[in-house]
C-alpha cells in the first residue's frame, strides 16, 4: 500500500516534464524527503510535547487557557459560525494582499527603471512604513468607517514594503552578462524587462510573498481588533469573545488564524515549485 | 579626436586610435590608450595580455557596451551604434548568461525575439541546425541548468552565431572550463568557424589557444592598456589536434611567450 502512495506522490511531484527537471538526471528516483517517517518525526514530538504541556498547564489554570478539548468542542459545536469568520478574514487578505503584492511590485518595476522614481518616492514609503501598522489602523477606521476599505488598507499596506524591497532586489540583480547580450542586440527596455528583468527577479518575488502571506494575516486581524464588533472575521472574534472571557472561541479563532497563515505559505510553496523549477535555491532580499 | 562617421562601407572592424580612462577626475585611471586595430571580414584575431590591461574594456568598446572617450570604431563602414541596432555584433561573453528558464533551443531563438525590426532580410541560421552543429542536437529542449558547463558555453555561441553577425567578440569564452574540455570546445569553434568565416576578436589568457585558433595575435600591455605587439600566426588551416605538435606551433609559442615576458617585466619596471 505504502508502495501505491509512494509511486503517486512521486509522479504528482514532478508536475513539469522530465526535461524540466535539472536535479533528477536520469538517477534512481528517490522518496521525496518529506515522505519519510524520520523527516516528519521531529515535527510529530515537537507538536506532541508542546500539547501535552498545553493540557497540562490548561487543566491546572482552567482561567489562563482552555484546554484542547474545549477548543474542539467549540469548533465542533458551530462550525459554520467559524466558517463564515473565517471566510470574511480570507477575502480581506485576499483582496488586501492581492492589491498590496500588485501595488509593491508595480512600483518596484517603476523604481528600477527609471531611478528618478525611486528617489522622490522611496523616503516617503519608508516614513509610512515606519509608521506602527496598530496605530495607522484606527486612523483609518475613522477615516473610512467600519465597512472592509479600512481592512484592505491595512492588509495592503502590511505587504506592501516587503513586496516591493525584495522585487526591488530582484529587478536590480539580474545577471549583468546577460544584460551585455540584451544591449548588443538593441534590444528594446521593454524587451528586456519581459526577458530579462522580470524573470530573473522571480526568485526574490516569491521570497517577498514568503514574508508578505503571513503578514497579510496579521494585518486582517489586527484591523478587525481595531473594528471589532461591527463586522465578523476571525481578528473580531478573538477580540469580541475575549472581552467575554470566552477563552474556547478566542483559541479557535486564533488557531484559525494560524492555519489560514499555514494555508497560504503551503499554496504558496506549491505556485513556487511549478514556477520556479529553474532556481536552484531560494534567495532573501539583502 | 574626431569621431568618425562616414560609411566607408568598408567589411570588417576598424579601430582607431581608441582611448578610455575609468575614475573621477581625481584618480582617474587610463585603460585604454591609443588602441588601433582592424580585423578583416572572415579573420580570427586574439587578444592576450596580463590580467587587467583593458582586454575586457577594448572588447567592451567594440561590442558598444563601453563608450570610449577619444577615437573611433566602425563594424562593416557604420558606427557600433547601428551596428547593434542591425545586430550585426554577436557576444560571447565569459559565463555563458544563457536564460535558466528557456530551454536551450529558447534561448539560442532569443536573438531573432528581441529588436525585430533587424530581423527584415537578414539570413537567419536555423537556430535547431545550428545547435545540431555544435553538438548539441540532443539538447534542444533541455535546461541550460541540465547541460555541462562546456554544452553551456556552445550554446552561447550558437546563440551568437544565429545572427550570421558582421562580428564576433568572445571575452574568455572557454576560461571557465577545464583544460580537457577547453581543448575539444577550442578545436570545436575553429571548425565551426571554418565552414562560417566570421570576423572574430577573441579575447584570451592562454598562449595556445590564441595561437590555435588566430590569424593574428595581439599582445597587450597594462598601465595603459595599449598594443605591445602584433604577431602574425602563419599556420595553415584548417588545424586539428596534430597541429599542437608542430614546430611551427612550438616556435609561434615561444615568441607569444616572449613577447608576453617583455610586456610583463616592463610592467614591474
Ligand atoms: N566600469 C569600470 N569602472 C572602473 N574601472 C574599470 C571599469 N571596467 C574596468 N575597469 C578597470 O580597468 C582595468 C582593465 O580592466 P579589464 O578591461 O577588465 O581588464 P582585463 O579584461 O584585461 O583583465 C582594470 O584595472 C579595471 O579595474
Ligand atoms: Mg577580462
Amino acid at each position: 500500500m505504502s508502495e501505491n502512495v509512494m509511486v503517486r506522490t512521486a509522479s504528482r511531484a514532478a508536475p513539469a516534464p522530465a526535461a524540466r527537471r535539472p536535479q533528477g538526471d536520469g538517477s534512481r528516483p528517490r522518496l521525496p524527503s518529506w515522505m519519510s517517517w524520520r523527516a516528519w518525526l521531529p515535527t510529530v514530538v515537537a507538536f506532541g510535547v508542546t500539547a501535552t504541556i498545553w493540557q497540562l498547564v490548561a487543566t491546572a489554570n482552567p482561567f489562563v487557557i482552555p484546554t484542547l478539548e474545549e477548543i474542539w468542542a467549540s469548533l465542533a459545536g458551530a462550525p459554520e459560525m467559524y466558517w463564515t469568520n473565517f471566510q470574511v478574514t480570507l477575502n480581506e487578505v485576499a483582496i488586501g494582499a492581492t492589491s498590496g503584492i500588485a501595488a509593491g511590485f508595480l512600483l518596484a518595476v517603476v523604481m528600477s527603471e527609471f531611478r528618478i522614481i525611486e528617489r522622490v518616492v522611496m523616503p516617503l514609503v519608508v516614513v509610512v512604513m515606519v509608521t506602527p501598522i496598530v496605530a495607522i489602523a484606527p486612523a483609518l477606521v475613522v477615516a473610512f468607517g467600519f465597512g472592509m476599505l479600512p481592512k484592505y488598507i491595512v492588509t495592503g499596506l502590511v505587504v506592501f514594503f516587503p513586496m516591493l524591497v525584495n522585487s526591488l532586489a530582484g529587478l536590480r540583480d539580474v545577471d549583468v552578462k546577460a544584460l551585455d547580450v540584451f544591449r548588443t542586440l538593441h534590444a528594446s527596455r521593454w524587451e528586456t524587462f519581459r526577458h530579462l528583468r522580470f524573470p530573473g527577479s522571480m526568485p526574490y518575488v516569491f521570497a517577498g510573498l514568503r514574508i508578505a502571506l503571513p503578514m497579510a494575516v496579521v494585518g486582517a486581524a489586527v484591523a478587525e481588533f481595531v473594528a471589532a464588533g461591527q463586522q465578523a472575521g476571525l481578528g473580531s472574534l478573538v477580540t469580541t469573545s475575549a472581552a467575554q472571557a470566552n477563552l474556547p472561541v478566542t483559541w479557535a479563532s486564533i488557531f484559525l488564524l494560524c492555519a489560514m497563515g499555514i494555508l497560504l505559505v503551503c499554496l504558496l510553496a506549491l505556485v513556487r515549485k511549478r514556477v520556479l523549477w529553474w532556481s536552484a535555491a531560494d534567495v532573501v532580499a539583502r | 579626436m574626431t569621431t568618425q562617421t562616414v560609411h566607408d562601407g568598408r567589411p570588417g572592424v576598424r579601430v582607431d586610435n581608441v582611448s578610455k580612462s575609468f575614475g573621477a577626475n581625481g584618480s582617474r585611471v587610463t585603460v585604454l590608450d591609443g588602441v588601433s586595430l582592424s580585423i578583416g571580414m572572415g579573420e580570427f584575431v586574439s587578444v592576450i595580455g596580463p590580467s587587467g590591461c583593458g582586454k575586457s574594456t577594448l572588447l567592451k568598446v567594440i561590442a558598444g557596451l563601453v563608450e570610449a572617450d577619444e577615437g573611433s570604431v566602425t563594424i562593416d563602414g557604420t558606427s557600433v551604434r547601428s551596428a547593434a541596432d542591425g545586430k550585426l555584433i554577436g557576444l560571447v561573453p565569459q559565463s555563458p548568461a544563457l536564460l535558466p528558464w528557456r530551454t536551450v533551443l529558447d534561448n539560442v531563438r532569443l536573438p531573432l525575439t528581441v529588436n525585430r525590426k533587424a530581423n527584415a532580410g537578414r539570413a537567419v541560421r536555423d537556430p535547431e541546425e545550428l545547435l545540431a552543429s555544435f553538438g548539441l542536437g540532443a539538447a534542444i529542449h533541455k535546461y541550460p541548468g541540465q547541460l555541462s558547463g562546456g554544452m553551456q558555453q556552445r550554446a552561447a555561441i550558437a546563440r551568437a552565431f544565429v545572427f550570421d553577425p558582421s562580428i564576433l567578440v568572445m571575452d574568455e569564452p572557454f576560461s571557465a572550463l577545464d583544460e580537457m574540455n577547453r581543448d575539444q570546445q577550442r578545436l570545436g569553434l575553429l571548425e565551426f568557424w571554418n565552414s562560417n568565416r566570421k570576423a572574430v576578436l577573441f579575447v584570451t589568457h592562454s598562449v595556445p589557444e590564441a595561437i590555435m585558433l588566430s590569424d593574428r595575435i595581439i599582445v597587450m600591455a597594462a598601465h595603459p592598456g595599449r598594443i605591445a605587439e602584433v604577431i602574425d600566426v602563419g599556420l595553415p588551416r584548417p588545424r586539428t589536434a596534430e597541429t599542437y605538435d608542430t614546430a611551427e606551433f612550438r616556435d609561434l609559442e615561444r615568441d607569444v611567450r616572449a613577447a608576453l615576458h617583455g610586456v610583463m617585466e616592463k610592467a614591474h619596471v
